[in-house]
């Protein structure tokens, strides 16, 4: 009886040996832990695949999450589409933030028998998450759009219930363009308190519910509407026209901005009236990498976000990620000396 | 009796007895520690909460619980729609699951033959093993779909006078989900502590009841019920105590909006829902103080909905084998 | 009760259509029952294959690669729940001893009191404790969660393994404390080998309970990575958490992913708790009825 159960327990050490020999010799590159937007995850993802250096591991919990990770220094970096606050800064004692992918954001819909891209603009949108336009036939939807028959249907507005860069994107735009929506929602933030609507978590979540739920609205990066064929809006920009999120009309909008703020901050929403943004998506974003300015995996993340703002950008053209202009390319190269180990 | 207290254990005792030995001493401290590990763990829990939440509670007070605003923007908050939502969801929750549960022990305890009683107990237990998470899977993919297309058209078509069905429903997630996923959950808790109770009925009083010409049905109603009463409400409180406490099921299908409504086809939220959506990504220090002061809610509440169910069942046993 | 014969007929159409209500309660439950467990057989049935359990999941399925497995959640799971026992177990089974073999009267209620109240905390509420009281400041790690599923499953074990010891004959204790046997000896060799059939069956249901547990783990364990990793010193991935974060998504294919899990842990929970009730039962019968 003593002999079988020494036996038994030497094949159980044995076999956890072997396991755990197994896993530590399949990583013998480095980790790199990251958390935070699931706007730019798509781009991340092929990142994942094909950064070949050191193992990325990332989990969108959104930017919110992704700014308390980083603050909480649970990772190695945080991603986020919402510039840190002066005060998220101070709390976050020692990072710095770098644009690193470039997209948009699409107002998604399901309402099946109606076309793609209808005309939505910013007050009508604003509008709809206010709660004052509560149906697809209502008189302000149907003249932006003459020709185009809406059916009898409740709108259901769609947000983040998470921390999300994207609603600070979102709520920008439509600070911008709506004064009564910036008194009674304001911002921009990463999270605001919608007066009616459903929540949902993370892009997916955000997608996943306007898939199931007939009539609803929502805002989430382009690339989720894309991959979930779900149809989007055209939103006026300034110029007047309607555009719909694309590489040109986002690199249209990016062409508003090309001074950075003293903590590298680039802001592209609603670009002004003009010949140059006469294309542009008004909806547009950059989403920022976070990183601890001390940190032991110093050169491990320079080498990675060197590569992301460079050879990384090739990767998202067909996700409707817009390879970032070349004065933020250059920037790591100056900003990335202060991160230390 | 088969607990062994008294002379058999009481280690001065032994000692005087001059049987100590020091073997005994160090079994005893040992299992003495991992006793009061309990207590230990419940003040930590309690001191780590409380000061967490202590910069929220230092600036809201208890005006925090009647306080409608949870704006993250203007960095106030207040808890009064996840108190609303809470008491909405798991009240609306008892409410279906008490009838059936108790429907369910009687049927184990007085009606099914002897042969299908262990088989139907055991899948009605077997509910309550499904993980709160999978249940949320099932109400948002499977559950919320059906009620949008069925079962709400049907509900607004004929309760929609009342302020519970007003308006047609249209996203899957709502109050109404979550009342159902928690009566689910329910069912099993309360049915399984009433069929233990049904069972404990004492046989003199059951036949003596049938002796006199009772139907079952006036057995139940004239004999159990009273019998058994108050172990009945402390088995809703013990459910109730389960809903309240629920996070993650409720929190995939709830809609995480902050209205008070009567409208069950609205989303809404509850203290737990809120704190596992939002905790993460909280934006300022005064947010994540909030939270943790709803998470004390919660903690107060469970401690006060277990000591009553406590309270109700010793009271009433001693007043039983008084009886008897 | 008015059980006068001339109200003989209404009371036995009240009778009949109560014990119909009751009898319909009952199927509607068996019937959920298998609604649920249905639902998530046919939908996630598709998901299982060999690759399931071996690979570990595309970086977010959909944008470029296929959704393939879950081998990370399961192994994370593993580590996870079996450091949970292992702290749970010890404690719980020694405070039950005190709890049944040694503590006075006065004493025991109050902290029995203790243990039940600590039951009653929701698991969120946990989850924010280990965090508040572990994470922030020092990071996630799998070994955290364990501490919070560990907290979980406490009262649990205690509360069962007590039940057994009392169900452990006085007589036994006894005997052996008058052949000359000392306090410990008899609690250990004596009483303890008795209820171990009841205390594995108590420890097995709270294992199951806690296997699908998502709250605790939701700040402690959840920015884990893709790979399988047996490490509890950094944040692993679960099976609860993945269907968590795939339950949302818009993807039909990481959908059936999550109904995949979802089937293998119900598979896992409603296998353990029927083979632990059926081996308690044993057991138990064993105990009270033998000698």
């Amino acid at each position: 009886m003593s002999f079988r159960r020494s036996a038994l327990a030497v094949a159980l050490v044995a076999l956890v040996g072997v396991a755990v020999a197994v896993s530590a010799g399949a990583r013998s590159q480095g980790t790199l832990t990251g958390a935070g937007a699931t706007f730019p995850q798509p781009l991340i993802a092929q990142w994942q695949q094909n950064y070949k250096r050191d193992e990325i591991n990332y989990n969108g919990i959104g930017s919110g999450g992704g700014i308390a990770a980083i603050t909480n220094r649970t990772v190695d970096f945080g991603a986020s589409d919402a510039p840190l606050t002066p005060d998220q800064f101070s709390a976050c004692k020692g990072c710095i933030q770098l644009p690193w992918v470039l997209s948009a954001t699409s107002v998604m819909y399901n309402l099946g028998g109606v076309k793609n891209a209808i005309h939505l603009n910013g007050k009508a949108i604003a509008e709809i998450y206010l709660g004052k336009i509560t149906n697809w036939n209502d008189a302000r939807i149907k003249r932006l759009n003459p020709g185009v028959s809406f059916p009898d249907r409740k709108i259901t507005p769609v947000y983040r219930s998470d921390g999300s860069g994207t609603t600070y994107n979102f709520t920008d735009y439509l600070n911008s363009v709506n004064k009564e929506f910036k008194s009674k929602v304001g911002g921009p933030s990463t999270t605001v308190n919608w007066p009616t609507g459903v929540g949902a978590r993370g892009s997916s979540g955000v997608a996943g519910v306007v898939t199931r739920t007939e009539g609803a609205i929502g805002y989430a990066d382009i690339a989720y509407a894309l991959k979930n064929h779900i149809k989007f809006a055209a939103v006026q920009n300034k110029s007047g026209n309607w555009a719909t999120p694309g590489l040109r009309s986002i690199r249209s909008a990016a062409s508003a901005d090309k001074k950075f703020s003293r903590t590298n901050e680039l802001s592209i929403v609603n670009p002004p009236k003009g010949r140059k943004f006469q294309r542009a998506y008004p909806i547009s974003t950059y989403s920022y990498v976070l990183l601890p300015l001390k940190t032991s995996k110093a050169a491990q993340l320079k080498a990675f976000v060197a590569w992301a703002v460079t050879s990384g950008q090739q990767y998202g053209r067909k996700l409707i990620f817009e390879p970032v202009p070349q004065f933020v390319v250059t920037r790591p190269k100056t900003q990335l000396t202060r991160v230390k180990s | 009796m088969a607990s062994a207290t008294g002379s058999l254990s009481d280690p001065a005792a032994l000692r005087r007895r001059g049987r100590f030995n020091p073997g005994d001493a160090v079994l005893y401290g040992l299992t003495l520690i991992a006793a009061l590990s309990a207590l230990v763990l419940l003040t930590l829990i309690a001191r780590e909460l409380i000061s967490d939440a202590w910069p929220a509670m230092e600036e809201f007070g208890l005006g925090f619980l009647t306080s409608r605003t949870w704006n993250p923007t203007g960095n106030v908050f207040g808890a009064a729609p996840f108190l609303f939502g809470t008491a909405l969801t798991s009240f609306g929750a008892l409410l279906l699951a008490a009838p059936i549960s108790i429907a369910i022990a009687l049927f184990l305890t007085e009606l099914a033959p002897r042969w299908l009683r262990g088989p139907v107990g055991a899948l009605v237990e077997m509910l309550a093993s499904v993980p709160s998470v999978v249940l949320g899977l099932w109400g948002i993919l499977v559950m919320g779909p059906w009620i949008v297309d069925h079962v709400g058209p049907f509900l607004h078509r004929t309760l929609g006078w009342t302020p519970f069905f007003e308006t047609a429903p249209a996203a899957g997630s709502s109050f109404l989900s979550a009342i159902a996923i928690l009566t689910i959950m329910m069912v099993p808790i309360i049915s399984s502590i009433c069929r233990e109770l049904f069972l404990n009925v004492p046989r003199e009083l059951k036949e003596g009841a049938l002796a006199l010409g009772a139907t079952r049905w006036e057995l139940v109603k004239g004999v159990i019920f009273p019998y058994a009463r108050a172990g009945m409400a402390a088995a809703m409180i013990l459910g109730l105590g389960r809903a309240v406490g629920e996070a993650i099921a409720v929190t995939q299908v709830i809609g995480n909006n902050e209205a008070i409504t009567w409208n069950l086809f609205d989303p809404g939220d509850t203290l737990a829902s809120r704190i596992a959506s939002s905790y993460q990504g909280a934006t300022t220090h005064l947010m994540v103080s909030s939270l943790v002061y709803l998470a004390v809610i919660l903690l107060a509440f469970s401690l006060v909905v277990n000591l009553l169910a406590r309270v109700i069942v010793t009271r009433v046993a001693a007043r039983q084998e008084g009886h008897t | 009760m008015n059980l006068t014969s001339e109200h003989r007929t209404r009371r036995r159409i009240v009778n009949w259509i109560m014990e119909g209500l009751a009898t319909l309660a009952a199927l509607a439950a068996v019937a959920l029952l298998v609604i649920v467990v249905g639902s998530i057989a046919k939908r996630g049935i598709g998901a299982i294959d060999f690759d399931f359990f071996m690979e570990t999941p595309s970086f977010l399925a959909g944008f470029g690669n296929e959704p393939s497995g879950i081998a990370n959640a399961i192994v994370g799971t593993f580590v996870i729940v079996g450091f949970a026992v292992l702290m749970a177990l010890p404690v719980g089974v020694l405070a039950a001893i005190y709890l049944n073999e040694f503590a006075p009267r006065r004493i025991q209620t109050p902290m029995t009191v203790a243990f039940d109240v600590l039951n009653g905390i929701p698991a969120i509420v946990i989850g924010i404790f280990v965090f508040v009281f572990l994470v922030a400041g020092h990071g996630q790690a799998g070994i955290k969660g364990a501490f919070a599923l560990a907290i979980l499953m406490l009262p649990l074990v205690a509360r069962s393994t007590q039940e057994v010891l009392a169900l452990v004959p006085d007589a036994m204790r006894e005997a052996s404390l008058a052949l000359g046997a000392p306090r410990w000896r008899t609690t250990l060799s004596v009483v303890l080998p008795m209820a171990v059939g009841g205390i594995i069956t108590g420890a097995t249901l709270a294992t199951a309970r806690v296997a699908g547990e998502t709250a605790p783990l939701l700040f402690t364990t959840s920015l884990a990575s893709n790979s399988v990793s047996w490490d509890p010193t950094n944040a692993l991935a679960s099976i609860p958490m993945f269907i968590f974060t795939s339950s949302e998504q818009a993807d039909p294919a990481l959908q059936e992913q999550a109904w995949g899990a979802a089937l293998v842990l119900i598979t896992f929970v409603l296998a353990a708790s029927m083979v632990a009730r059926a081996f308690g039962l044993r057991s138990r019968r064993r105990l009270s009825g033998g000698r």
